[in-house]
């Protein structure tokens, strides 16, 4: 780009900066200066928490690991829990269907017991009604 | 209703009625027994047993893993494993005529189709006593067993659907009863299956 002399010129001839200009400059000071003295205060408690820390390393890494064990056997406790909580609803499962099982089959043995009770009783009673007939038939012969 | 449509409405009826008999031909070796069961408060020993569907299931498997080698749990497993239900229900009483003519009679109604077939038939009609054995012809097998026993003490009706093996059920050794063999507490009053319990 280039600029002129009269544009230079132009640029930085002298310009009136309004009426109040010492009053908005030294508002603008007294602002920033109430806000340096604020902010301080926070930014010295938070340096001086990490400075403690900064100067303990061995401190500071032996809470790390505290917290990591206690979140790693609790988590270990946890899933153990889950798994025993698993194998007991899963055992109880089993067990219920064993028993069932069991009654099916008890029910199954006595139902063909009183079967072929049955069936023999009803045999027999016909063997009987036609026992006599035979005999008379033969005594015939 | 053009061509096709109705072509189609015929085809759909057809294949309804056909399943209709298909399902009728299926199941009609079950007999509805429930009209017995207002005998079971003047009854004096219930046993009513009802296994079908998956319990039965349970049961040939139970039997196939627990006791393998015996050869009566054998012969026992050969009945059952080709059975798809059996149903019972007996009822012993305390005193004679208990139970009227026309609760057999509701029995003897369903065993009228010419599929069910009266193998054997005692009567001794002295004592009130009329013992049927019938059998539901499923081509050249059985497809059922239906086992009547009326006496005036007593009245009990055995139903067994499937194939039945009439001969290995009649020699089926004593000893397999499950208050024998599978437990020794004495046999309660009234029994029931485990489905109504």
């Amino acid at each position: 780009m280039h600029f002129s002399e009269d544009d230079l010129r132009e640029a930085l001839k002298r310009k009136d900066p309004g009426e109040g200009f010492t009053q908005r400059v030294m508002a603008r000071v007294n602002q920033s200066k109430a806000e340096s003295t604020m902010q301080p205060a926070t930014k010295k408690v938070n340096g001086k928490f990490l400075t403690w820390w900064m100067q303990r390393p061995a401190w500071a890494m032996a809470v790390v690991a505290m917290l990591l064990l206690a979140f790693g056997i609790g988590g270990y406790q946890y899933s153990e829990y889950r798994h025993a909580e698993e194998m007991r609803i899963a055992r109880a499962k089993q067990q219920k269907l064993q028993q069932e099982a069991e009654r099916a089959r008890d029910q199954a043995i006595m139902a063909l017991e009183i079967a072929r009770a049955k069936m023999n009783h009803v045999l027999q009673h016909a063997q009987l009604q036609a026992e006599p007939k035979d005999k008379i038939r033969r005594q015939r012969l | 209703m053009n061509l096709a449509t109705r072509k189609l409405t015929r085809i759909l009826i057809l294949a309804i009625l056909c399943f209709t008999a298909l399902r009728g031909y299926g199941q009609d070796a079950k007999l509805q027994l429930g009209n017995l069961d207002k005998l079971t408060d003047k009854a004096a020993r219930v046993t009513d047993v009802t296994l079908d569907g998956s319990l039965l299931q349970f049961a040939v498997n139970l039997i196939e893993k627990v006791d393998a080698e015996d050869k009566d749990v054998e012969q026992l497993q050969s009945i059952i494993k080709n059975l798809k239900g059996i149903y019972i229900k007996s009822f012993e009483f305390d005193e004679a005529s208990q139970y009227s003519k026309g609760d057999v009679d509701a029995i003897r109604s369903q065993l009228t189709s010419p599929r069910w077939s009266k193998i054997v038939q005692s009567m001794e009609k002295r004592h009130n006593e009329y013992d049927e054995i019938y059998v539901l012809k499923n081509g050249d097998k059985v497809g059922g067993v239906v086992i009547l026993v009326a006496e005036a003490r007593e009245l009990t009706v055995v139903n067994l659907v499937g194939d039945v093996p009439m001969d290995k059920v009649a020699s089926l050794e004593r000893h397999l009863a499950p208050s024998e063999k599978h437990s020794d507490k004495p046999k309660q009053k009234k029994e029931r299956g485990h489905d109504q319990e």
